[in-house]
């Protein structure tokens, strides 16, 4: 595991400052039924997985389970609690897999590492990949996949 | 009345059309989201109230898929999506979604469901796009 350095505020994180194959476990975070229910309300969907236990009992899962892009959205904000999170604020691409399922009282933690640095769109910026894995508790993956940041370089 | 005439009616994989857009209602983007949405990320990182998070709208959008008129599709699993961020959304701006189905393929529990998805803000500009994977339940038996 690599620790990012200490880097003041002011100067903050910039393309050069990142290395492939630089790695960052977050913390954990235990998935509730708040947690569903509120994302459910927030994002409209309502669909029997997420919100009827009744209908749940006789599925495969046996429970309700996650919205996957809950679970994404958990991801997001666990990587932002460590990662050099200001230096990939603007996420232009993502590609995600959805390989189980996140039940109630699942805790969840993110492992992500800095697959690849390239040129960006303009001079200013560089684009960065990073690969994510989200694992529960067994230390399955659930969600995996991989996001592209535009990130500034350090002024000249 | 039966339990059979209660069942509510779903949008199985036989029912999906390939090629056909699907435009949903608008939803305005308030504050409001941004607040509760990092509340359920957990990111706190200190951002401009007015900015939208990256993955807001592709969450309401999931929730604006069931505003259509058509019955809800039956959704097994959410499988996976590639997404593209074209351009930055604030608050006040107010989005929509149009997609369409590109490929269907049966498989034994059900049936795989590619869909493309778009994005469009109040001026009709593709703010966000991509591929949606979905496992869609087959039609039970009569």
């Amino acid at each position: 595991m690599v620790f990012f350095p200490f880097v003041d505020a002011a100067d903050g994180i910039f393309f050069e400052d990142l290395q492939p194959g630089q790695e960052f476990t977050s913390p954990g975070r235990t998935v509730t039924e708040a947690d569903i229910v509120i994302f459910a309300g927030l994002s409209g969907d309502y669909n029997v997985l997420h919100t009827d236990a009744e209908h749940m009992k006789a599925s495969i899962f046996g429970e309700r389970i996650a919205h996957g892009l809950l679970g994404l959205s958990i991801q997001q904000g666990l990587a932002a609690r460590g990662e050099p999170a200001a230096a990939l604020g603007l996420l232009s691409g993502l590609k995600w897999k959805f390989k189980g399922p996140i039940k109630i009282g699942d805790t969840v933690h993110v492992f992500s590492r800095i697959a690849s640095k390239k040129d960006g769109p303009d001079a200013g910026r560089g684009l960065v990949t990073v690969e994510r894995r989200l694992l529960n508790q067994r230390g399955e993956v659930v969600q995996e996949g991989e996001s592209e940041h535009l990130v500034e370089r350090r002024k000249p | 009345m039966s339990g059979a005439a209660l069942a509510p009616v779903r949008c199985y994989f036989e029912d999906v059309e390939m090629h056909v857009p699907l435009e949903t209602p608008g939803v305005t983007l308030t504050r409001a989201h941004v607040v509760l949405f990092a509340g359920v990320t957990g990111d706190t990182a200190l951002r401009d109230p007015e900015s939208v998070p990256d993955l807001l709208p592709l969450c309401l959008s999931s929730g604006l898929g069931w505003r259509v008129p058509r019955p809800p599709l039956a959704v097994l699993a959410f499988m996976g999506f590639e997404w593209r961020f074209l351009s930055a959304l604030v608050v006040g701006d107010t989005i929509h979604s149009v997609s369409r189905t590109l490929t269907k393929r049966s498989m034994r529990e059900g049936g795989v469901v590619i869909e493309e998805r778009r994005i469009v803000n109040q001026r009709g500009e593709t703010v966000q796009s991509g591929k949606l994977t979905l496992l869609v339940a087959r039609r039970p038996a009569p």
